[in-house]
């Protein structure tokens, strides 16, 4: 059996794999797999290995995800309620830093592992890693010292700081968030993520002005990952364009893998980084929640092409909404299955 | 004053909102006031326009960010207010709008750079924050004489959830407020799925913040007095 291992392994030593891997993001979904709340399944990392382990083998995508939700990065750093729903992702229900004191004051746990909610995490990854045997794998996911900041003051908060507030209150928070990144990432390794995918919208196109990205936001992804290195992070559009930024990240970071939006355009993303890194391509899964099978394999097919022809290629999702019918999910799996043979004669 | 003046000022402040410069963008208004242009003017030929036309995206075939619509809205917001006062006739106020995050969602910023436009405008606008219920909405459109409700969504499941615009929309045929009170909405999702507006039981959507003071005014146009 050819595994998202194998996939993955023969792209980054430049070979051709059987197919396009596939990166299929669930999440929440996991809850309904094993039939508890949302609310239960986030509150132990084995109800949540079991829950993506079952989602990959019941849709065959290439990879795993160890990952609970964004906010659990706030809860790490003092968030005390996070507010969740019957269908879809927790809410931050209580944002950390209101004064530039909150900010002066922001400490981060010596060792993440300190906290119960990474442990759980970390059990969950440990889990995964232990049942995917080198098969399939282990997504470990990390927010950017960048973006970070929106979520533990909420983003307009953020933007005014960054773009007009206090300079040295500025980048003591980005010092204080870009260790904490770098802990994390070091701390998923050590659970026993494989990759880790970088989340960064706010550094993202979509954003900020190519100017700002390089003035403000640059000069942290560089910082957030001396310690780790660049080796095996995805830089994840997060839900922003990236396509305006790739030409410098490629230049500055020694990041291989970009994880495009949907909006990007996978052939110019190929001529701005040239050959050597990955790319993946994401669907607009919000439309997955109503496209028809045919739509779907249509526009998976396109996606699939333009990616074939770039080369080093992976097809993906951004988050998937709760509310996609398990037949589109299918329907999308199947599209990627067949659009993206390398070798469809054998099929 | 000369319209080359009022052209040089336009021009400055564009450059100042593209680069996100709060402060330059604060001087050149008062430097247009220093130089004789009246508040009315300073909003009306500078201000508004500026922000329109950043938000909008025709200042440049680039792509425009977040960043830059939420100075705009936030710069014509805060002029708008503080010259407002100084107009020699009271500006006629286009219409009321209440406006929130939907039930369940807690994000503010499109929101925020709604209102800005809408109050530039010169739209009342009542801001409800964020994780308003759908008998808030309606209670405070009664309340305050508000003929549009807007609705601003961050995640699907908010946008779409039993408890969102749906819920609103439910409410108002329960009351029988539908030809009194329209429904706008947006935010991401909407932006990745342009007939999510119908499903969710909304009159239109805006695409972008720029937009949503024309949509507002013709649904107000459709309402019954």
């Amino acid at each position: 059996m050819i595994t998202g291992m194998d996939r993955l392994a023969a792209l980054m030593s430049g070979a051709t794999p059987d197919r396009v891997p596939i990166i299929c993001n669930l999440l929440d979904q996991g809850a309904r797999e094993m039939k508890v709340s949302l609310k239960e399944y986030y509150s132990r990392g084995d109800l949540v290995a079991e829950g993506q382990l079952r989602m990959r083998e019941k849709y065959g995508y290439d990879t795993l995800l160890g990952m609970f939700y964004s906010g659990l990065e706030a809860e790490l750093l003092g968030c005390s309620r996070i507010i969740y729903a019957d269908d879809g992702p927790p809410n931050i229900g209580h944002l950390i830093i209101n004064t530039p004191e909150h900010i002066r004051k922001l400490s981060l746990p010596d060792d993440l592992n300190d906290h119960p909610r990474f442990r759980e995490l970390a059990s969950c990854i440990g889990i995964l890693k232990r049942e995917s045997a080198g098969r399939w794998p282990v997504l470990g996911v990390a927010t950017a010292s960048f973006t970070l900041p929106a979520m533990l003051m909420g983003i307009g908060p953020w933007l005014e700081l960054f773009l007009n507030g206090d300079p040295g209150l500025r980048d003591r928070l980005l010092e204080t968030c870009s260790r904490f990144c770098s802990r994390q990432i070091s701390a998923l390794r050590e659970a026993g993520a494989d990759l880790i995918v970088y989340i960064n919208p706010v550094a993202s196109a979509t954003f900020i002005t190519l100017a700002k990205f390089r003035e403000l936001a640059l000069p942290w992804v560089i910082r957030d990952l001396v310690q780790s290195g660049p080796t095996g992070v995805i830089f994840f559009n997060g839900g922003g364009r990236i396509n305006p930024i790739l030409a410098d990240l490629r230049e500055h970071t020694g990041i291989g893998a970009y994880y495009l939006n949907p909006f990007d355009d996978i052939s110019e993303a190929r001529t701005i980084l040239g050959p050597q890194a990955l790319i993946a391509g994401a669907i607009n899964d919000i439309r997955l929640i109503d496209w028809s099978p045919e739509e779907i394999d249509v526009e998976v097919g396109k996606i699939m092409n333009a990616g074939k022809q770039a080369g080093g290629f992976l097809f993906g999702t951004l988050l998937m909404p709760f509310r996609i019918p398990e037949q589109n999910i299918r329907a999308m799996m199947d599209a990627a299955i067949k659009h993206g043979s390398y070798h469809p004669e054998v099929m | 004053m000369t319209d080359r003046i009022k052209e040089q000022a336009l021009d400055d402040y564009l450059k100042a909102l593209f680069d996100t410069d709060k402060a330059a963008a604060l001087r050149i208004v008062q430097q247009a006031l220093d130089n004789g242009m009246s508040p009315e003017s300073v909003i009306f030929e500078v201000v508004v326009p500026g922000m329109e036309r950043m938000i909008g995206g025709m200042l440049s075939d680039n792509l425009v960010t977040l960043s830059q619509h939420f100075l705009a809205s936030q710069i014509a917001e805060e002029v708008t207010d503080r010259l407002i006062p100084l107009f020699a006739v009271a500006p006629e106020v286009q219409g009321n709008v209440v406006i929130g995050t939907c039930h369940g969602d807690f994000h503010g910023l499109g929101k925020k750079i709604v209102i800005g436009c809408l109050r530039a405008r010169m739209f009342r606008v009542t801001d409800l924050g964020i994780n308003v219920a759908p008998e808030r909405f309606v209670e405070a459109a009664l309340s305050n004489h508000a003929k549009v409700i807007g609705i601003s969504s961050m995640m699907v499941h908010t946008a779409t959830g039993e408890l969102g615009p749906k819920r609103v929309r439910q409410l108002l045929r329960e009351q029988g407020l539908e030809e009194k009170v329209r429904i706008i909405v947006g935010g991401a999702p909407y932006r990745f799925h342009d007939s999510l507006y119908k499903e969710v039981g909304a009159d239109a959507w805006a695409d972008t913040a720029a937009e949503a003071p024309a949509v507002v005014a013709r649904l107000m146009a459709e309402v019954l007095p």
